[in-house]
Parts: C-alpha cells; sequence; structure tokens
C-alpha cells in the first residue's frame, strides 16, 4: 500500500486505528505522508496504549531510517522501533534527493537550520536564486508555525516538522512543513469569531487577513502563494484539522478531510 | 545613515527578530536627522516576515524619514521580498 498526498485521507482507517500507528501493510510513503504520521503520533502522545507498528517493506524501513524518522520516534518515547530502526542494516549510498525529517521544537532551531535549506534546494537543481527564494518561502512557512501558536500548543510536543523530496525525473521538488499546533481555526478565530470551518478559516488565512487583534500582518501567505505559482509553477496544499485547500495557477480547491492536529503546508514547486 | 543589515544576521526571518532590530537600529539613529539607508549587502535570505516588521517598526519610531534600500542587486530573493511588501517597486 502506498501512502501519499493524493491518497492518505482514503486510507487514513488502515493507517491510524485507536492510538495505533500502523505501517506493517504500508510500502512508500511521500513527505506529506510521513509529515502526517508525525502529527498523528503527536496526537496520540498522551495515550496510554499507543504504539506504532513499523513497515515490513525493507526499502520503506531504509527509507525512514534515512529520513531519521527513529528521532522522531525516540523523541515521542518509542524506544524499541527507534531502536529497531537505528540498527537496521542498509546500503551505504547517499540519497542527495531526500531531506531528512527535521523537528525544530523552538524558533532558533528553525532560523539556524534555514540557511541549510538554501543548500539542500541547490543539491537538489535549482540555481542559487531559486534556491534563496524556495528557502525564503520555507522560512515563512515555518515562522507561522511559531508566531500562531506559541502560548497556545495544543500538547506538549511544539514546533515544526519539516521533510523535503526531490523528484528529478519529473523535475519537481515536494516540501512539507507541519506543526502540531492550534490551526487555522484556533488562530483566525479570535478576530474572526464568524468563522465555523476549518476551510473557512484557511481560506481567510490565505487571503490575506491574520488573526492577530490589532496587528497589521498577514502578507507571508499571499506572497507564499503568488511565489509558489508564479515563480515556480507550483502548487500550494494546507489542510488544517478538517479542511485541505490547493492553491494553483488553475486555481483553488477546497476538500473536507479526516482531522488532523495542526496544520500541514506542502509546497509542490517546478524547476528547470 | 546607512544601517547595515548583514549585522543583524546573514538570515533574517521572523518578525520577533525584527522586532528586536527595530530597536538597535533606533540605539544607531540616536537622532541622527538623517534619512535612512538599509544596506542588505551580504545578507542571504530575508522573509517577508522579518522585512515587513522591520520597516514598519522603523517608520513608525520615524514616520518622516526616508527609507531605502540598497545592496540588493547580489540577490534576486532579496528583491522579491521586498517587493512582495510593497517596500519597492
Amino acid at each position: 500500500m502506498k501512502i501519499e498526498f493524493k491518497n492518505i485521507d482514503k486510507l487514513t482507517d488502515n493507517v491510524a486505528v485507536g492510538a495505533i500507528i500502523d505501517l506493517s501493510g504500508v510500502d512508500f510513503m511521500d513527505p506529506w505522508a510521513v509529515v502526517w504520521v508525525c502529527l498523528k503520533l503527536v496526537n496520540n502522545h498522551g495515550l496510554e496504549d499507543k504504539a506504532v507498528k513499523l513497515p515490513v517493506n525493507n526499502d520503506l524501513l531504509c527509507y525512514l531510517k534515512r529520513i531519521h524518522f527513529g528521532s522522531f520516534l525516540s523523541e515521542l518515547g518509542y524506544a524499541e522501533e527507534s531502536g529497531r530502526l537505528k540498527n537496521l542494516i542498509m546500503p551505504e549510498r547517499e540519497n542527495i534527493n531526500v531531506q531528512e525529517l527535521v523537528h525544530c521544537n523552538y524558533r532558533d532551531e528553525f532560523d539556524g537550520r534555514l540557511g541549510r535549506f538554501i543548500q539542500m534546494f541547490g543539491n537538489f537543481g535549482l540555481n542559487s536564486g531559486d534556491a534563496t527564494l524556495a528557502a525564503t518561502l520555507v522560512g515563512e512557512l515555518g515562522n507561522n508555525s511559531f508566531d500562531h501558536n506559541l502560548g497556545s500548543w495544543p500538547t506538549d510536543i511544539s514546533g515544526n516538522i519539516i521533510i523535503a523530496q526531490n523528484y528529478p525525473k519529473l523535475k519537481k521538488i515536494q516540501i512539507v512543513v507541519g506543526d502540531p499546533g492550534v490551526g487555522f481555526l484556533g488562530s483566525m478565530r479570535p478576530a474572526f469569531p464568524e468563522l465555523s470551518s476549518d476551510l473557512e478559516a484557511i481560506e481567510k488565512g490565505l487571503s490575506g487577513f491574520t488573526g492577530r487583534i490589532d496587528e497589521r500582518r498577514g502578507n507571508g501567505l499571499r506572497l507564499i502563494q503568488e511565489w509558489t505559482i508564479k515563480n515556480f509553477y507550483g502548487t500550494l496544499s494546507i489542510q488544517s484539522g478538517t479542511g485541505l485547500i490547493n492553491v494553483s495557477a488553475k486555481g483553488m480547491k477546497k476538500t473536507e478531510v479526516k482531522p488532523i492536529l495542526g496544520t500541514m503546508a506542502q509546497l509542490m514547486i517546478e524547476y528547470r | 545613515m546607512t544601517i547595515q543589515m548583514i549585522k543583524f544576521g546573514e538570515i533574517l526571518n521572523s518578525r520577533t527578530a525584527a522586532r528586536e532590530a527595530v530597536l538597535r537600529v533606533k540605539q544607531i539613529v540616536n537622532g541622527s536627522p538623517e534619512d535612512i539607508i538599509l544596506d542588505f549587502s551580504k545578507v542571504t535570505l530575508l522573509t517577508p516576515s522579518f522585512a515587513d516588521e522591520i520597516i514598519k517598526g522603523i517608520k513608525e519610531y520615524y514616520p518622516d524619514k526616508k527609507i531605502t534600500y540598497s545592496g540588493t542587486e547580489h540577490n534576486e530573493a532579496l528583491v522579491s521580498t521586498l517587493k512582495g511588501i510593497g517596500a519597492i517597486y
């Protein structure tokens, strides 16, 4: 079973069963699926019967080891599974098309890693200007995780989770930034109490409005959309709670999906 | 008066960092009557959040001063950010 951006909502019940994350039948995960699983793990963090079943598929296990998924598992108390990944023997093969999973607990950690994202985009094949602009997009997305959740994180796991993948044959890069925060609705409601759904809240945020009372801001998401579409011919996807919105040159597509804790944002950008 | 932005870091990110930078700019200006030039030479990355916050913050302190920008020619992403927030056209 493959779990990825385009099908994960349909396969939720196969993978997340109560407090158990069951990846045993999975043989492929894209970055969206990885961050989705991470947020589910955070969601289950306080549950006594929480468990995770690692994939049987060796290629996927190697991928999870390569992206340092074991470190995230270790952070959440899954010592046995983390140890299994650590001890996994795999071909010593560098893969510059995969960016390891990064969990930045604090803003300073995130700021410190931004420079590495410029280098990563360069390694993926972007020219210097585009690599910097793409890292600026990640910077802006990551800022939102901290700006909108400081003092309000719903669980004791804070920060953002970032992973990227290059698809050289398609000349596409997929970058996903997720956070187990209050989500768009939680962030926007103080300023717009009339908002009644996650979809409405995401749409409001994408229109350049901010949930911060008496503050002049809100340019970030507007620019992220503009640059993703105009500079990279790409698609911005945002899921928060039960709302999923995709924005591309073709317009905006809104979908109701099964809930996640917090927010996930994905940039699918193209390069030449 | 030229403010060398590289002294605030090669990576300029977040409103939080920009708010602190505004306070430092105030110390540097320290009553000088000159207009302000933000010089981005050697800066690698400038996010819209940082740029928006520092420019608005400086304008709040010095509504009569003109703010201009230099040192952006080496980096088109910086120009995109400044254009994106309406600081330059």
